[in-house]
């Protein structure tokens, strides 16, 4: 029996399609709901209690093939048995009405919780982890630790001076720090201040939010397909790799850290070779910056791997993650990224114990089901059948994320076009995202299998075909 | 019957220490093996939630603690509140858990029945919630309205973008990312991010090595206790205070957007303010242009006796934007002006845009509070306990200062003389039974849960009649 079978042996075997999407009741329930939530960037209004599996069921009883999963956050596909089994558990209503401040009244069994969910999955070398709230929150987090770190190494390990402790509260030098972190253009590492100020991805998600003045690096652009353009791209990994060393050599002041997507998600998908994060892993190395991988949308197996990182042999000194985790936090292994003083990096959650009940829940899976290996397997699938499209259609440019399981792309010639598209698939039975200006994105669960990639790819032909 | 009797047919009638520590050995090796993987450097005690019932926190060595503290005032509703557990069980919060929403994208068919819920319990005046995940969260997305409201104003509402505000937005530069500032409040918290850390004064373990904005701050009123033999001199005090951000607002060398203020500064030590201040602090905020935040994170949801404390001040108008989470176990905005949500999508926006766990969760709670009018007894239990404080005060005038919260339930605190004699205070009481935190340098916070009681108090107080004297 296949792995969605087993799980979920009602999930409808095609789209189902009924009316118009968003459709009237859709509409209907929008209008109602913009009275007291912004439904400007709503899509359709979902029933999440017929949803199953693969399939997203709208207001209007449309069932759609979900290859977006809520932005990449669904790891299991709808109502899963196991994780409904969880939620149902009185392990979850106890965590859920006694909600601790981690930190100082942690749980009895938040050890063990970590130890056979979150750490039990800990990338190579990274043994501990700190657990936050969302993707923004670990990226900052995560911040704070290298920044920390960095202060206490300058200082020798020295208590903070008078000095120190009085401009600090002044918001100024030296008590506050002149330090900054280092990204990428085209990158996206989240919304609040500190992670905004690191975001590159478009103006919009910038616009008319102070920003710290920190600087950037160049992100490879590299041409497709890859095996075409082995030597192009290779230089032009080098040169990035080049303008990001001699910017950590001229800054003005110290970069305590660099952050870094292994796949540039909301920027458009943009990968780059295992060289080139290697060669950010010496350089970063050799200059005694800290070097942050951020594993929010590309973490959590979707790769074929559980981060995706694994795929270029390189260990960071910190992993953030969220989304498909629905828990978010940053694994390390240095102890002092821990803070060289307690309640440094605290806050009165730390974390959320009904989150890593869930997250322990998901990984078990992955574990149980070999979700990784059938990631990799039908992502390869997947990819075959995208390749023969694309071999059909000029309009489909760029396919990447070849042998990195769904972590599958494309773009289209323009921004319309990708709009277009996006919006015939939908109207087959297809709920799939864009990315970047014209970029489309595969961000299906872990459960996702063959026949689903067949239907997908039926309809994204079709959908090509009326352009 | 009261609610707490009702509800806890089980919770201990008094605290029981078997340890002669807190931890004991089962929770220093708890402790220990914790620290292989998670930074137990700031753990009290390891607790058995499970076994935790109503006002009691119950430890993994057995000891049986009164929790005036409840998770950094974040726990309303005692411990498996057998009412909230079954909210924890119903369908919508188990579909809530496992098919969690981008809700922004495609928000769920029930969620309008959700929003509605909560915003029965709104702040006088507000009529919307935008939800976040944690109390920093909560404010910085709070900043980023304000931010968006001001540049909208300036730019007009519906006027789009420049071209340079969109090149420069992309390296961090002006006039894409404006100068402009959100102006505080000495000894004031407000969170632990980049933004929020920059507004934070409270203390210099909660700032250090940070990046942070160069944003003004203006100071807090201090004033004298008790606070009806020293009307003049506070008064005195609010005219200075306001004079300050006067003057922060007109001087100040990038425009001031937004002013955020808690109505009692809880982690700066529960500094309190007068409703002169709170009134002379809105019609600054008016005459200046500066848009009026209210940090309610630890203050509201019941915790002084009404829903939220700055109600009792009566500002007029209304609050722009009122932020919430601890014991609302949810986070977020409310506000009221439709401008405050941005003219284009993807502005105000992320992944999961809170979380209906949440969401369900604090309407849950509200509606408890609301349903059995759990306010009017807690203002009773509040005046006794502070009466009984103020006999402990006048009994031990070396040991118990300053007093405050009077008429606001349980939000109730006092100093010491000094940080060590408040350590030495709080780790007797922990031996004695009775879980309390400390505020500041010297103070020391009560925050009990909603359903704490009379007798509930007298415990308190007889753990505190025993160890004042060894102080």
């Amino acid at each position: 029996m296949s792995i969605s079978e087993s799980y979920f042996p009602e999930e409808p075997k095609a789209p189902e399609l009924k009316t118009a999407i968003p459709g009237p009741k859709s509409n209907a329930k929008l209008a109602e709901l913009a009275s007291v939530f912004d439904t400007k960037a709503a899509s359709f209004v979902t029933d999440y209690y017929n949803s199953l599996g693969n399939y997203i069921c709208d207001a209007d009883g449309n069932k759609l093939l979900d290859s977006y999963c809520q932005i990449s956050s669904i790891a299991l596909g709808y109502n899963n048995p196991v994780l409904l089994k969880t939620a149902h558990s009185d392990e979850m209503a106890v965590a859920l009405c006694n909600r601790p401040a981690l930190a100082c009244f942690p749980s009895t069994d938040y050890y063990e919780i970590l130890k056979e969910g979150l750490l039990s999955v800990a990338p190579k070398g990274l043994n501990r982890v700190c657990t936050a709230h969302t993707g923004s929150d670990a990226n900052e987090m995560a911040f704070k630790a290298a920044l920390m770190f960095q202060a206490n190494k300058k200082r020798g390990g020295k208590p903070f001076t008078e000095e120190e402790l009085t401009s600090v509260m002044e918001n100024q030098l030296p008590g506050t720090s002149d330090m900054v972190i280092l990204s990428f253009e085209k990158a996206f590492h989240g919304r609040l201040f500190g992670s905004l100020s690191t975001t590159r991805s478009k103006a919009i998600h910038k616009l008319d939010i102070p920003a710290f003045d920190w600087p950037k690096a160049p992100f490879p652009a590299l041409k497709y397909p890859l095996e075409k353009y082995e030597a192009e791209n290779k230089a032009e990994e080098e040169k990035c790799l080049k303008e990001l060393e001699e910017i950590i050599v001229n800054y003005p002041s110290k970069i305590a850290a660099a952050i870094i997507e292994p796949v540039q998600s909301e920027g458009g998908d943009n990968h780059a070779s295992p060289a080139f994060f290697q060669g950010i892993r010496a350089i970063t190395k050799k200059h005694d910056v800290l070097m942050i991988i951020d594993e929010v949308q590309t973490g959590g197996g979707g790769s074929g791997k559980m981060w995706l990182h694994q795929h270029y042999d390189v260990t960071p000194d910190i992993m953030t993650f969220s989304k498909k985790m629905q828990n978010a936090g940053f694994f390390f292994s240095e102890e002092g990224l821990a803070g060289d003083q307690p309640f440094r990096q605290f806050n009165t959650w730390c974390g959320d114990p009904s989150k890593a009940l869930i997250a322990k829940t998901i990984i078990g899976e992955i574990k149980n089901k070999d979700l990784l290996k059938n990631t990799t397997e039908t992502g390869d699938y997947l990819y075959s059948k995208l390749f023969a499209i694309s071999e059909k259609y000029d309009t489909m440019l760029n396919l990447r994320g070849k042998g990195r399981g769904f972590f599958i792309a494309f773009d289209l010639p323009t921004p319309a076009l990708r709009n277009q598209l996006l919006g015939e698939c939908k109207k087959l039975g297809l709920n799939i995202g864009g990315c970047g200006d014209q970029g489309v994105r595969l961000r299906p669960a872990l459960v996702f299998e063959k026949k689903h990639a067949d239907l997908l790819s039926e309809i994204v032909e079709k959908a090509f075909a009326q352009l | 019957m009261s609610y707490t009797s009702k509800l806890f047919p089980n919770e201990p009638t008094a605290p029981k220490v078997v340890t002669e520590s807190i931890p004991g050995p089962k929770g220093k090796e708890a402790i220990k093996t914790l620290g292989e993987v998670f930074d137990n450097r700031c753990t009290y005690f390891v607790a058995d939630y499970e076994k935790s019932t109503g006002n009691y926190i119950i430890d993994v060595d057995g000891n049986v603690l009164l929790d005036a503290y409840c998770q950094v005032a974040s726990i309303a509703l005692g411990y498996n509140n057998p009412n909230l557990i079954e909210t924890a069980k119903s369908d919508k919060m188990i579909r809530a858990i496992v098919d969690r929403p981008a809700l922004g994208n495609f928000p769920g068919a029930d969620f309008e029945t959700l929003q509605k819920d909560l915003l029965k319990h709104a702040p006088k005046g507000q009529t919307q919630v935008w939800n976040g995940l944690s109390g920093a969260d909560a404010n910085e997305l709070a900043f980023k309205a304000v931010f968006f409201n001001y540049q909208s104003k300036k730019r007009g509402f519906n006027k789009p973008f420049t071209a340079e505000e969109e090149e420069t937005c992309m390296l961090n530069k002006a006039p894409g990312n404006p100068e402009i500032a959100i102006l505080s409040f000495k000894r004031a918290f407000h969170g632990r991010l980049f933004a929020s850390g920059s507004v934070t004064r409270s203390k210099p373990v909660h700032k250090m090595d940070m990046p942070s904005f160069e944003w003004p701050t203006a100071e807090f009123p201090s004033y004298e206790y008790p606070l009806e033999e020293n009307e003049e001199a506070n008064k005195k005090e609010d005219a200075r205070c306001l004079a300050i951000v006067e003057d922060r607002l007109q001087n100040w060398r990038c425009p001031i957007a937004g002013v955020i203020v808690e109505p009692v500064q809880s982690e700066g030590g529960d500094n309190h303010a007068s409703a002169t201040f709170f009134q002379g602090l809105r019609d600054l905020t008016l005459k200046y242009g500066a848009k009026l935040i209210i940090d309610e994170v630890q203050a509201g949801c019941g915790g002084t006796g009404i829903m939220w404390d700055h109600e009792r001040y009566n500002i007029t108008p209304p609050p722009d934007l009122v932020t919430f989470s601890k014991k609302m176990q949810s986070a977020g905005y409310w506000f009221h002006d439709p401008e405050f949500i941005p003219n284009q999508p993807y502005r105000q926006f992320n992944t999961w845009c809170g979380d209906p766990k949440g969401v369900i969760m604090a309407a849950a709670i509200c509606d408890q509070i609301k349903d059995n009018n759990l306010l009017e007894p807690l203002k009773e239990t509040g005046l006794y306990f502070y009466s009984k404080l103020e006999e402990l005060q006048n009994k031990y005038p070396k040991l118990i200062s300053r007093l405050r919260g009077k008429g606001k339930a349980c939000f109730l605190a006092f100093d010491m003389p000094s940080g060590e004699k408040r350590a030495e205070f709080l780790g007797k009481m922990r031996l004695a039974g009775i879980n309390v935190g400390g505020c500041a340098e010297v103070g020391v916070r009560l925050r009990p849960g909603l359903i704490f009681e009379k007798k509930h108090v007298d415990i308190f107080i007889a753990a505190m009649e025993k160890i004042l004297p060894t102080l």
